[in-house]
């Protein structure tokens, strides 16, 4: 009797096959979303046009687009360097954290009176980029090297780590370089270490130039790179890579290494770029949306940075649509997240196809398990 | 006793007292998912499972003025939650970490999204009525371990009583078996006629029921309120607590208890004046915790074979 | 008289093979009946199909001469039928009762029943001389003790035909002894065994009868007595050898590749390569006959270093390599062939181009970035050259055909330039234009003076294409042979375990000489 879903007989992989199957969850989740717009009383058209509309087709929307896609996409760009090297790591909302932390130790002490003193944009930048990633690479490394010696579980591990590092954010901007006055919050950062505004009339940021450096980084380094191609035979294969003379454990390392670096640029770019102070509730779950954003861009570098502008622009027009339509902007995190679900339920149909046909139609039982020919 | 004992005997009381109580919903949601996790499924939704967990109990309680209706209606948007994990586990053989991952952000729209419709834009949180503490005459006026054991909610009780039925169904019945005979080794349990996938299913349906019910425990016996942030982490140390636990309730229960103290202990220490930071000692359950999961006390023998390995049947 | 089981005419078709050709198998009630024949030659299939794993495309088959149909195990059980795997079917941190009990459902409602399950264990135990502790954990027994635990959990079921498949596979010669005893007294119970195996010494010292199969038929059925080790080789093997190779004659030069008395331990603590020393030399094909199973994996793994090893040497070159890790080994000049191509030679996700320059990714570089258009010649060097047919270089290797891989993978290691090339079942599964050029590619490497060593299951290969043929069996190896000289029986008794004249008889021979029958 046929079934509900028959398996096929070879994975459906064509172009034509994936295109179609993730358009269809997009508009799925679409739908999905207008029912939930309905029920605030809200015209789903008008909500989705209040959604796309600022953060798209207005110059100011789509500064604050920019802004908010840069921190995104290199969460994004750290996800794809560790997960395509076979390392599950998910605590990229600690390196974000560590990372403008560190970013806002170092331009404090840079302000007129502090330790270091007034130095040249460029080479504050340098420096910070080089101390951020050394320490997000350092605090994402540590649970490779768990990993590797103990056979600890990164998965629990970097979840939790997430935690900690909250913890030395809040003791950061609660104690050591609190602003004076009860927030917990630091003084408003040097105006000379600030990221240079790109688009004038907005607050777009350079950050998004940086993104789209590592972006191309992070590609040549997977493509054209003799180590991009270890670490990906590593997240393919790592009986293969072996076999290859490959050492998974240091590519683990390494991977990590490089992954909480990017995550620790996305809180730099943050702090320098759009909110000029560090404070508690800086991430504010950036680093989870930015590894939706790979898991969307199927962990390819490039299309991350579309990704990463349709999220930013999604939560700045949810902020729009909060005010217009009266809908709560946590919204979004329901669309955002049931995009990437229903993509993921649409790969079933890679392997099964339904068979529509077999819900009315009722053959007979074949023959016993012993075919006679 | 004199000023310092007196003072110790009160710290110590509070603390332990404090420990057992807090580690009520992190006990509960452990145990649920050591049932997942023994049928071979990680978990990772029960983060935003207890979320919504807690927003049920919140709102049915709020509503109906029932405190166990909060609890049942838990228990109940729990397991629905976790039918929809099940399904992305069990039958799409999604990346486990991955499904319930995004699920938790999904929760967190959902659970932001349903309470702000259901109390207007006020911004004041909403409290609750909550569970009292459980007087036992005579006992609960001992010395010492009166108001320790004894002076705890219902709610605890009742999850001291799940443990012991955790262990025996786990340890002792045919369903059991079953269940960790599909986490060891699927094509042995498959040979001997049983359905992995029914197993698993079973399996996420339990820490479903169990992250659900621990949400209850939060908003109605713990903080008596419901807000976005009321879960942050919990539910990824319930997965440590179970690890630490050796997937065995027993251990699970002395495990939830020091991370119970752990947490406690920044509550209990402001009886003292210490320049020591706070967010050290919050920080130090996840600490812990990560100690525990790093591998450092071995225990991968103990943990169930096929684990996040989706058993597919030609 | 009815026969306890009756197989007629069993026709099985897999894409590609006739695994089954009309064969016909009976079986009678106290009989112990064993299933000859080399890898490949249908036994599994068959017996599959009797476990209901399988279903046959025509035949019958007949338990106590009435018609059965088996669609699944669970429909053999119900008959009677039991089966013990290779691989076991076990719980390892569960009890042995657990184990036993594991989707039975007796018991008092929803509560297991351990102490009327133990006590059943118990009595089954005495009963049959499987001694065996109901409540001790699986993962601490020995192998032999597990194998006991498969086979008392077909006896809880009241199985009356036991199907073991290769079940000394993984004994030592103390258990195995054990086993043939508790074999024999369930033979004095009534019950019938099939042993499905390759090893002709322990047909003769425990079968009644024998049925020998080849290439998918049931070539002959003897009983034990009225045969004799050389008509069993003779059919087990016997067949006109083609000479297709054109194999010139060449004097082989220095030893390139020594192994010097390694011993490789497996994760139970059990040998699988108990002090093999061999000299490959340049110019030369060592091959290494064997039947599956007896340590040529593990051999090739512990010369790569994919593997550790217990004790011994490795050589390459005059400079001991026995220290070195995978990289370093390749660098200095050896070459792998495995025989898993899909899961260790190869990563199927990756494009052909990629695939072809696997291991050597540090070669094919231009400075700081991988030199991508040299990869890509090469990959177009590689089709021409081993007429390897692939849509385009740029699809996945996964998408080429067997037979395609593995010449990507052999024209890969061939041409890497090393020194020492190990090569493990070259030609599984290729046709036979496939297997010639495979064949005419490796004597032209032989030619070029590198040093191979061919670890193969299949005789005729190893007759053409080896200049002396080693012998391993339960990972010793029973004798160097010249493959001009040698006759097919004379390899294939080494295979089956018997030693030929050149080098010492194997302990296990030795113990049974010393002991004779054991009842």
């Amino acid at each position: 009797m046929a079934k509900l879903f028959e398996r096929r007989l070879t994975p459906a992989d064509s172009p034509l096959a994936i295109i179609s199957r993730t358009t269809a969850a997009f508009l799925a989740a679409m739908l999905v979303a207008a029912f939930l717009f309905v029920s605030y009383g809200a015209h789903p058209l008008q909500a989705y046009f209040a959604l796309f509309h600022e953060p798209f087709a207005t110059l100011r929307g789509f500064g604050y687009t920019l802004a908010r896609a840069s921190p995104l996409a290199l969460i994004g760009l750290g996800t794809i360097v560790t997960w395509r090297a076979g390392f599950s790591y998910l605590g990229f909302e600690g390196c974000f954290v560590l990372g403008s932390t560190s970013t806002a130790w170092l331009a404090l002490s840079t302000a007129s009176g502090g330790r270091i003193g007034h130095v040249p944009f460029f080479l504050f930048l340098s420096i910070a980029i080089l101390f951020g990633f050394v320490s997000g690479g350092a605090w994402a490394g540590l649970v490779a090297v768990m990993r590797a010696r103990f056979g600890g579980n990164e998965v629990l591990i970097s979840l939790m780590s997430n935690y900690v590092a909250i913890f030395i954010l809040q003791y950061t901007v609660s104690g050591p370089l609190r602003a004076p006055g009860s927030l917990p919050e630091t003084r408003l950062l040097p105006r000379t270490t600030w990221l240079p505004f790109i688009l004038p009339g907005t607050r777009a940021h350079a950050g998004i130039l940086i993104a789209l450096a590592a972006a191309g980084l992070v590609w040549t380094l997977l493509q054209k790179m003799p180590l991009g191609y270890e670490l990906i035979v590593t997240g393919l294969n790592p009986l293969a890579a072996r076999y290859a003379g490959i050492d998974v454990s240091r590519r683990f390392v390494l991977a990590a290494f490089l992954g909480g670096g990017l995550g620790a640029l996305a809180g730099m770019v943050e702090v320098l770029g759009a909110q000029h102070r560090l404070m508690d509730g800086i991430s504010g779950g950036m680093g989870f949306v930015g590894i939706i954003v790979a898991l969307l861009a199927r962990l390819n570098p490039l299309a991350v940075i579309p990704t990463a502008l349709l999220y930013g622009g999604m939560s700045v027009g949810a902020d729009a649509m909060q005010r217009r339509a009266n809908i709560p902007s946590s919204i979004t995190f329901i669309l955002e997240s049931l995009l990437v679900l229903l993509v993921l339920a649409s790969d079933v149909l890679r392997y099964y196809e339904i068979n529509a046909s077999s819900l009315w139609c009722r053959s007979p039982q074949t023959v016993d398990g012993q075919a006679s020919e | 006793m004199n000023q310092t004992q007196l003072m110790g005997a009160a710290f110590f009381v509070t603390w332990l007292s404090a420990s057992l109580r807090l580690a009520g919903p992190v006990l509960l949601a452990a145990l649920g998912e050591t049932f997942a996790e023994q049928s071979g499924v990680l978990n990772v939704g029960i983060e935003g499972t207890i979320l919504l967990g807690a927003l049920a109990s919140f709102l049915a309680s709020y509503y109906t003025g029932m405190i166990w209706i909060g609890v049942f209606a838990a228990v109940l948007v729990g397991i629905a939650a976790s039918i929809l994990l099940a399904w992305f586990y069990v039958t799409a053989r999604a990346s486990q970490v991955v499904a319930g991952l995004v699920f938790n952000v999904l929760a967190l729209g959902i659970a932001s999204a349903v309470y702000r419709k259901a109390l207007g834009n006020s911004s004041a949180p909403e409290s609750i009525a909550v569970f009292g503490t459980l007087r036992i005459p005579f006992i609960s006026d001992l010395p010492l371990i009166g108001p320790v054991l004894f002076g705890q909610t219902i709610l605890f009780y009742l999850t001291l009583i799940l443990v012991v039925v955790a262990q025996l169904v786990l340890f002792r019945t045919n369903f059991g078996l079953a269940l960790r005979a599909s986490g060891e080794n699927p094509a042995a349990a498959d040979s001997a006629g049983i359905s992995v996938s029914r197993m698993r299913y079973a399996g996420t349906l339990i820490s479903g029921a169990g992250a659900g019910m621990a949400g209850a425990y939060l908003v109605l016996a713990q903080v008596g309120l419901f807000r976005e942030s009321i879960v942050s982490g919990q539910g990824f140390i319930a997965l440590g607590i179970v690890i630490f636990g050796r997937w065995n309730p027993w251990k699970a229960a002395l495990a939830a208890l020091v991370f119970g103290a752990c947490d406690a202990l920044q509550l209990s220490l402001q009886i003292f004046t210490l320049r020591v930071p706070p967010q050290l000692l919050l920080a130090l359950p996840y600490v812990v915790a990560i100690i525990a999961v790093s591998g450092l006390f071995g225990g991968k023998t103990a943990q169930p074979a096929a684990l996040l390995v989706p058993y597919v049947k030609d | 008289m009815k026969h306890t089981l009756e197989m007629r005419n069993i026709v099985k078709r897999f894409p590609g093979v006739l695994a089954s050709n009309r064969v016909n198998l009976t079986l009678r009630a106290g009989e112990i009946h064993a299933l000859l024949g080399e890898n490949g030659a249908g036994k599994t299939t068959l017996m599959q199909i009797l476990y209901g794993f399988h279903s046959m495309d025509s035949g019958e088959i007949l338990i106590d001469g009435e018609r059965v149909h088996l669609k699944s195990p669970k429909d053999a059980i119900s008959l009677g039928i039991g089966m013990v795997h290779q691989e076991f079917m076990l719980l390892q941190p569960f009890s042995v009762a657990e184990n036993t009990i594991l989707g039975l459902r007796e018991g008092h409602g929803p509560l297991l029943d351990l102490q009327g399950a133990s006590e059943k264990l118990k009595e089954l135990s005495n009963r049959h001389g499987l001694a065996l502790e109901p409540a001790a954990k699986v993962s601490s027994l020995s192998v032999g003790e597990q194998q006991r635990v498969e086979i008392v959990k077909l006896l809880y079921r009241d199985a009356r035909l036991l199907i073991l498949d290769e079940p000394t596979a993984v004994l030592t010669p103390q258990e195995k002894d054990r086993l043939f005893v508790v074999l024999r007294r369930l033979r004095e119970n009534g019950r019938s065994a099939v042993i499905v195996t390759h090893k002709l010494k322990e047909v003769v010292e425990l079968a009644d009868r024998v049925t020998v199969m080849r290439d998918g038929q049931a070539v002959a059925t003897r009983t034990i007595q009225e045969t004799s080790q050389r008509e069993l080789t003779q059919l087990m093997f016997g067949r006109e050898v083609s000479f297709l190779a054109d194999k010139a004659q060449q004097q082989p030069g220095a030893p390139v590749l020594e192994i010097n008395e390694l011993r490789v331990e497996d994760e139970t603590g059990r040998e699988s390569i108990c002090g093999v020393s061999l000299q490959v030399h340049a110019g030369e094909i060592l091959g290494i006959a064997g039947i599956e199973g007896n340590g040529q994996s593990e051999l090739a793994a512990a010369i790569v270093h994919l593997q550790g090893m217990k004790s011994g040497r490795i050589i390459l070159n005059g400079t001991d390599v026995t220290n070195l890790n995978v990289a370093r080994r390749r660098a200095l000049g050896i070459s792998y062939v495995p025989a898993d191509r899909r899961r260790m030679g190869s990563v199927v996700e990756m494009s052909v181009a990629d695939n072809a320059i696997l291991g050597l990714q540090r070669k094919y570089t231009r400075g700081l970035f991988r030199s991508i258009d040299d990869a890509r010649e090469l990959a177009r060097a590689l089709i021409a050259r081993f007429a390897i047919r692939a849509s385009s270089i740029d699809a996945p290797a996964g998408k080429l055909s067997g037979g395609n891989l593995q010449k990507l993978i052999l024209g890969r290691e061939i041409t890497r330039g090393s020194g020492v090339l190990i090569v493990e079942q070259p030609t599984r599964g290729l046709d036979v234009a496939a297997v010639e050029s495979v064949w005419g590619e490796l004597l032209r490497a032989r030619q070029e003076g590198k040093a191979i060593l061919l670890i193969s299951a299949e005789l005729e290969e190893l007759l053409n294409l080896s200049d002396r043929i080693a012998v391993i069996f339960e990972g010793r190896i029973m004798g160097i042979v010249d493959p001009a000289a040698a006759s097919i029986e004379q390899i294939g008794r080494m295979m089956a375990g018997i030693s030929a004249g050149t080098t010492s008889p194997t302990p296990s021979a030795v113990t049974e000489a010393q002991h004779g029958q054991i009842v």
